[in-house]
């Protein structure tokens, strides 16, 4: 018997118990990817490895890592410096979460641009906001354990922000705390969150998310339905496969990644204080607040939008409105399926407005990113208005723009495009 | 779209290989940190240096038990009747000769030790890692009515000798290990380490 | 809470809280850039260090035989001549002087400054041991212009009154390159691997394109 005939009586003996090769083949190597998809359906892939990254890395450092607030500092500086290839372990991991953020936003971009979140792929989109709100709290709690002074600091102020809420927000922030002012405590708790519960909820997602996905089959830069046009085996005319064709773009995108990342790495570990910032290398102490403290560059456009909300309105207190508008930020991706009311899905077809509302929504994201990371000025708290404005109107206007618009036909066939 | 029949199957099938073997090959690199995180780090190093103990006060029969990377060493001394029996009847025991390296070559003799009168040996049964009970006594006892003195392990009953040498029949396989030491001065013995000499 | 309403607008409206808005205090830093490649500069640095700093500023999450081997110096040599205490050399870099006994004595414990480089940068250690200057209202009668009213005396002043000004600016780097060197000891390390892992990479993705160029001729 050759080794070829027996790896196919191994394979049926397996398939006859559990569909191994249909899943393989539905899900990675027949998996009919559009014809035309473009530089922008590689973050996808690229997420998942920096997800798996993420969790091999994190593993490693939870091995080594003490999370008292005692011996969590020092616990770092033991895997900086005692544990063989701590350092490269730790320094991946933490621009590990900033090439996470990077990606996850080029992906999400991506969406809004071609309308990947139209009917019928809501759920797809859904599923993917929801792992950005998991990310953001990942980022958030993993920031803190290594209990430096930016990592006590912003529990302190994040946790904080939870006591702007009208009646129940003191206790609420106590409660979440366990403690009356952030401890070893809140530590530990949030140590189970960042290393058990969020990446459980983060890979049940991600699977949602891909399942989803794989039921509809992926949109195209063109907006083009390739499920209408099917050859006679019944695979859209307008896909490929993606073994070979997309994992070998997939493949090289990869390589292009980790040299960015790895140069990152090995030669910008702190990513000159935005993937580590400096203040960070003091232990916290409760009794002293850094001079100057800004939240991660990912999360920093919310951050100047907290900011920028400095009146008090409808007897609500500014602090409360600014984390209210912050999280309004967030959350308003959630219905961004059910605000576009356009015919059709890409940025391509769609009409002037829509192109320069989604180009005012850019320029307000970066500009609010930098806003919020430089100290404010009466002139930046104002420009951090206007982009919060900015900001929201592509978001709040769009089932009146996307409406009145005058929108191209979308070609049947992705030749035709 | 179906995969197509390419013009050149021969470079496609080469390029892929070659990429495919590189990237093994990068995997395999990648794994190296992961895998060399797992040795003892330098705190764990600095905890598992070697140990000095004064054995001045040492009396016969007694059972000093010294802890050396977590582990217990016993210590204890061996008189010379004992020593001179060690070296004679030897038909009970599975390595009589101690040729298993379980001893530092110094320690490949009849007593199993650097300096006679002195043993030196992990309290570590080689069958399953329990530490043995000392019954130093040559006398009858429960698990041995011809004991000679040496070690019996509560958990599955391996005897051995004064020198910590295996009997046969008995589920240990092999002698107890001895750990590197060396004498610093005469009442003093550092474990851990085989001496500058 | 009305200390966290504080705090959290303290946060918010990024107040600065330290003195000056220039990186070192109440002046520019002066220029300088590590170099932790100088064995030699390192050596003298750690000597300079264990004799003048170590009493009161701890290394402690570095360890004696760790900077003994990166530093290429023999280990019983160092044992002999740069651990004061019974220190084992495999020890963490901890000082004898306890902190009660520190606050009893100067008032404050003193940082220990094994992060101290890249806490503040290598430019900020540099320019702030270069900058005490006498000031009769302070209560060693010295100030420093980086770390205004800093409550700690000038201990290097002797060295400065005896060396040349070129000779103690020598000084002060060796020190500098070697707190660099501590704060990051493994950055030599990292950067050597990481020449390979980019050239590694770079023939990987080579490769990776030609197979996804080789491929993407049948979508023509």
């Amino acid at each position: 018997m050759t080794t070829d005939t027996r790896t196919k009586r191994f394979l049926s003996w397996i398939d006859f118990r559990f569909p191994l090769t249909e899943v393989f083949e539905r899900h990675l190597s027949k998996y009919p990817a559009p014809t035309n998809l473009n530089i922008w359906y590689l973050f996808g892939f690229l997420l998942i490895v920096v997800l798996a990254m993420q969790i091999v890395t994190g593993l490693w450092l939870m091995m080594n890592y003490t999370n008292s607030a005692e011996e969590a500092f020092s616990s770092v500086e033991y895997i900086m410096r005692d544990v063989e290839y701590g350092w490269l372990i730790r320094y991946m991991h933490a621009a590990g979460a900033s090439a996470f953020f990077a990606l996850i936003y080029l992906h999400m971009f991506r969406g809004m641009m071609y309308g990947s979140y139209q009917k019928p792929r809501e759920l797809i989109w859904l599923g993917g906001w929801f792992t950005y709100l998991i990310l953001m709290a990942e980022g958030f709690t993993g920031y803190v354990l290594p209990w430096g002074q930016m990592s006590f600091w912003a529990a302190q102020v994040i946790i904080s922000l939870f006591s702007s809420i009208p009646v129940v927000g003191e206790d609420l922030a106590t409660w979440i705390r366990g403690d009356y002012l952030v401890s070893g405590i809140t530590l530990s708790r949030l140590f189970a969150f960042h290393v058990v519960l969020l990446p459980i909820l983060l890979i049940a997602i991600v699977f949602f998310h891909i399942l989803a996905l794989h039921e509809i089959g992926s949109n195209n830069p063109d907006g083009i339905d390739v499920k209408k046009h099917l050859d006679e085996d019944g695979v859209p005319l307008d896909t490929k496969p993606f073994f070979p064709y997309d994992i070998s773009h997939d493949i090289f995108a990869l390589g292009v990644f980790l040299i960015i990342f790895c140069s990152v790495v090995f030669f910008f570990p702190t990513g000159g204080g935005y993937i580590i910032e400096y203040v960070n290398y003091e232990p916290a102490n409760p009794l002293s607040t850094p001079a100057h403290i800004v939240p991660s560059w990912y999360y920093t456009p919310f951050y100047a939008m907290l900011r920028a909300v400095d009146f008090p309105l409808f007897g609500l207190t500014a602090k409360f409105l600014g984390f209210a508008t912050m999280m309004a930020a967030v959350a308003i991706f959630a219905v961004l399926p059910w605000l576009d009311r356009s015919p059709v899905k890409s940025i391509k077809y769609k009409g002037i407005l829509s192109k320069t509302f989604l180009g005012i929504f850019v320029v307000s994201f970066f500009a609010l990113c930098y806003l919020g990371m430089v100290p404010p000025t009466e002139t930046k708290t104002l420009l951090s208005k206007i982009f919060t404005l900015g900001y929201f109107s592509y978001f709040l206007l769009m089932p009146i723009y996307t409406r009145i618009e005058k929108c191209k036909p979308v070609p049947e066939r992705v030749a035709e495009a | 779209m179906q995969p197509k029949s390419p013009p050149n199957p021969i470079r496609r099938q080469l390029l892929t290989s070659i990429t495919s073997l590189l990237g093994f090959v990068g995997v395999i690199f990648a794994a190296i940190p992961f895998l060399s995180a797992f040795k003892p780090s330098a705190r764990a190093e600095a905890a598992g240096a070697p140990v000095k103990v004064n054995i001045s006060k040492l009396s016969p029969g007694e059972l000093m038990t010294v802890e050396w990377r977590g582990m217990p060493v016993f210590v204890y001394k061996v008189s010379s009747e004992a020593q001179n029996a060690l070296s004679a009847d030897k038909s009970k025991l599975a390595d009589p000769n101690s040729d298993q390296q379980q001893q530092p070559e110094y320690a490949q003799n009849d007593t199993r030790s650097r300096k006679k009168g002195i043993a030196v040996v992990k309290g570590v049964c080689t069958h399953l890692g329990c530490a043995p009970k000392f019954y130093p006594e040559a006398t009858s006892q429960d698990f041995d009515p011809n004991w000679q003195g040496g070690f019996f392990c509560p958990c599955h009953g391996s005897k051995f000798d004064l020198a910590g040498r295996v009997y046969a029949n008995v589920p240990a396989p092999t002698n107890l290990e001895v750990p590197p030491h060396y004498f610093e001065t005469d009442s003093t013995l550092v474990i851990g380490s085989d001496g500058a000499s | 809470m009305k200390l966290l309403v504080f705090l959290a607008f303290a946060f918010f409206s990024g107040l600065s809280i330290s003195a000056g808005d220039y990186k070192c205090g109440s002046i520019e830093c002066y220029e300088f850039s590590p170099d932790t490649k100088d064995k030699e500069s390192l050596q003298r640095g750690l000597s300079a260090y264990m004799n003048y700093c170590y009493g009161c500023h701890s290394l402690k999450y570095s360890r004696y035989k760790r900077v003994a081997e990166d530093l290429s110096i023999p280990l019983d040599i160092y044992e002999q001549n740069l651990i004061f205490d019974d220190s084992k050399i495999g020890d963490l870099m901890h000082i004898s002087l306890k902190e009660s006994k520190a606050i009893e004595l100067l008032g404050a414990k003193p940082p220990d400054l094994t992060l101290e480089a890249r806490l503040r940068s290598p430019e900020w250690v540099y320019t702030y041991l270069d900058t005490f200057y006498e000031d009769s209202s302070r209560p060693y009668g010295v100030n420093n212009k980086v770390y205004v009213n800093v409550s700690m005396p000038h201990v290097l002043e002797d060295i400065q009154l005896e060396l040349s000004e070129e000779e103690y600016d020598r000084y002060i780097a060796d020190i500098t390159n070697f707190l660099t060197y501590v704060s990051d000891p493994s950055a030599e390390t990292r950067k050597q691997l990481g020449i390979y892992v980019i050239l590694f990479l770079l023939i990987f993705t080579a490769f990776a394109y030609l197979v996804y160029r080789e491929f993407k001729k049948d979508l023509k």
